[in-house]
């Protein structure tokens, strides 16, 4: 224990001298670009898909001599996926003077954020949080590099439909805005079509004891389970599922497709259904970027590297674009523009989104490899 | 005669219900015996149960690697490590934040509490990271009570193993506090901390050892629920630790077998209100129960009215 800590504390101290250099040696003529996301919590395997693209933008747009003659700077802050400490890390922000953010990741983050960046003329893009109501406020500055929840949802209820054609339905949600959102688009599809959802039901994030609710699911009898929310909560439930006996599908959206989730249900993720952006990571145009990333040991596979990688080269190209580090002309020019990404062609539209976004269904397997079940 | 399905519906949840409260029943017992020994509600016993469970893993994720793969001897390992290191936690956070403060006001040692629980769950954090740890379920399987080709109640080996475990730990406390000197000690320092004192026991090992028996039984809880579970992180402190202090108010502050009567009763009312309602406000009703208690018997369902001490 007492060699543990005193390693720790060294790791610290070494990780603040550290800081504490690379923002003085940089502090003339760079660009600092904020990486918001969670470091630590339950959901900080998310931050890193975000995190190891962003950072790997702003190597390659250096190298490639910065823009307009100056160079990007990332730096790092945590929020924890926690909405009150993402308003502290946007305080923040603003007193640093950072003008672009790429971030939150969790809707409920970047949703409270996004105020101050909006009132603070910061331009915000995420490349990770698919709620809606993020870009429903006419926000200017806030835009996203990953699709919606209202285009995520109507897919895997369409998929559930056309080929699951199941009976009864449960459909359980985190009552967090993501999953809550996701899981409600997903239910009206499924009862516009006509399918019995005898049950939509809430749980508490963080919780670990699911047995009332599986015993529930097996009474109701239904024969396919829709979950809106993250990895941890799913992974537990599939886990007790399979160990009480329900025999079902399930189905999810992104946030529960990581590899964790084969860690913690084991066996019992195996055949588990999950929307993804299409996998950038396989796309051959995208093999010299693949190969960047695994040269680091870093994963390309994650749903939310590549599109945080699109957010850093959209903002630097906005900026060579407007010939202005001033956000509102940023904008401008985000929203006049298409962009070439390792994401493809990228357009937004009024509100911040990108006009075109297609999500895949996916087959998950026990080893935490995926198969593509559509297009 | 074929009962109906609601029964074996009613039965599965009360099954549920009894299997969390059970674990709840065990970390209440160590906040009870604590405030009814020393009026403090120590707050940092929630992160005893959570190093407890990381203790089990790290225990059975390193046997595991030496080739050991018997799994009754992976579990017993668990238990008594996972035991002896949290006692010595117990030990070492009643001497270093406890002691030096008592004598003073009621509230230094709560607030000394809260910077332990921070303190405990942040150093789990740097050590082990913040991330969710699974395990491999080690007990698979179970049994089927009433019909196969309908609803039937499952219980799994593993729901056995906690109640068989909650329920001799129970007997083994019962049993030390009635019968053995210490015990006798304990019951004293309850009734009169400083008469006892003055009789010539040793208080400040008594209230130690309260600690110490409060971090065995949150650590036996640590290992069930790891191993039921199958994950962890440095966050499952929290909770379980609110939980069981409600826990401990609801069956009455101070008293072991009330420590023993609120969980089981928070565990069931969590399970029914799930199976019944909705679980999303199964922590409404929980808490909400736990009001209604306190309104009509402040002292909790078996817990005395408070003396005031001269």
């Amino acid at each position: 224990m007492k060699m543990a800590h005193k390693k720790a504390l060294s790791q610290i101290i070494a990780a603040a001298t550290l800081v504490g250099a690379s923002s003085y040696s940089l502090a003339a003529d760079t660009i600092k670009i904020a990486l918001a996301g969670p470091v630590t919590g339950p959901v900080a395997q998310y931050g890193d898909m975000q995190f190891i693209g962003a950072k790997m933008a702003i190597e390659q747009i250096n190298m490639a001599g910065g823009v307009n003659g100056s160079q990007l700077e990332g730096v790092v802050f945590d929020d924890a996926c926690d909405p009150k400490q993402a308003v502290a890390v946007a305080n923040r922000i603003v007193n640093d003077g950072i003008s672009f953010v790429v971030g939150h990741l969790c809707s409920s983050s970047t949703q409270p954020a996004s105020d101050i960046y909006e009132d603070e003329g910061i331009l915000m893009i995420t490349a990770a949080s698919t709620s809606p109501e993020i870009t429903d406020r006419g926000y200017n500055l806030v835009f996203r590099t990953i699709g919606l929840d209202s285009l995520q949802g109507p897919t895997a209820g369409k998929y559930i439909v056309e080929q699951i054609k199941p009976n009864k339905v449960a459909v359980i949600h985190d009552k967090q805005q993501y999953g809550e959102g996701i899981a409600t688009a997903v239910r009206d599809v499924l009862t516009e079509a006509g399918i019995d959802v005898p049950l939509f039901e809430g749980i508490t994030a963080g919780d670990k004891d699911f047995s009332a609710l599986i015993a529930k699911l097996r009474q109701a009898d239904v024969d396919f389970v829709y979950y809106g929310g993250y990895h941890p909560e799913l992974g537990l439930i599939l886990r007790q599922a399979s160990e009480q006996g329900l025999d079902v599908r399930f189905m999810g959206p992104e946030g529960v497709g990581n590899t964790d989730i084969s860690a913690i249900a084991g066996e019992a993720s195996e055949g588990l259904l999950v929307t993804l952006p299409k996998a950038f990571d396989e796309d051959p145009r995208n093999a010299d970027l693949v190969q960047a990333f695994k040269a680091k040991n870093e994963d390309p596979s994650g749903p939310f590297v590549f599109p945080a990688y699109a957010a850093v080269q959209v903002i630097a190209d906005g900026i060579k674009l407007a010939d202005s580090t001033d956000t509102e002309a940023v904008a401008a020019a985000l929203r006049s523009n298409n962009f070439d990404t390792p994401t493809g062609t990228l357009a937004f539209d009024e509100k911040g989104d990108l006009k075109d976004f297609n999500f895949v269904v996916y087959e998950w397997h026990s080893d935490a490899s995926k198969t593509a079940l559509t297009e | 005669m074929a009962m109906p399905e609601s029964l074996y519906y009613f039965i599965q949840q009360l099954l549920n219900g009894l299997t969390v409260g059970s674990t709840y029943a065990l970390i209440a017992i160590g906040y009870t015996m604590v405030y009814g020994i020393i009026g403090m509600i120590n707050f940092a016993h929630g992160e005893i149960y959570m190093i407890g469970s990381y203790i089990a893993f790290i225990v059975i994720a390193a046997l595991a690697m030496f080739g050991i793969e018997s799994v009754p001897l992976l579990i017993f390992a668990a238990f008594v490590i996972s035991m002896v290191v949290t006692s010595a936690y117990g030990y070492s956070i009643e001497r270093v934040a406890y002691r030096p403060l008592r004598g003073g006001n009621r509230l230094i040692p709560l607030i000394s509490a809260i910077g332990m629980s921070i303190f405990l769950q942040n150093l789990v954090r740097i050590a082990q990271g913040s991330r969710d740890i699974a395990m491999p379920s080690l007990i698979t399987g179970g049994i089927d009570i009433g019909p196969q080709d309908a609803f039937h109640a499952s219980l799994s080996y593993m729901q056995m193993i906690i109640f068989a475990v909650t329920l001799v730990s129970m007997v083994l406390l019962t049993l030390f506090i009635s019968r053995s000197r210490m015990g006798r000690a304990c019951r004293a320092c309850a009734e009169d901390l400083k008469m006892t004192n003055l009789l010539g026991i040793n208080t400040n090992g008594i209230i130690a050892l309260t600690f110490v028996i409060g971090a065995a039984l949150a650590a036996i809880a640590g290992v069930l629920l790891g191993m039921y579970y199958g994950v962890i992180n440095p966050y499952i402190g929290f909770m379980a630790g609110l939980k069981a202090f409600t826990a401990a108010v609801l069956g009455g502050i101070g008293s072991i077998p009330g420590a023993v009567l609120g969980g089981l009763l928070l565990g069931v009312t969590e399970a029914i209100t799930a199976g019944y309602f909705s679980t999303e406000y199964k922590d409404v009703v929980a808490f909400g129960l736990l009001i209604l208690i306190l309104l009509f018997r402040p002292s909790g369902i078996l817990g005395r009215p408070e003396v005031e001490k001269v």
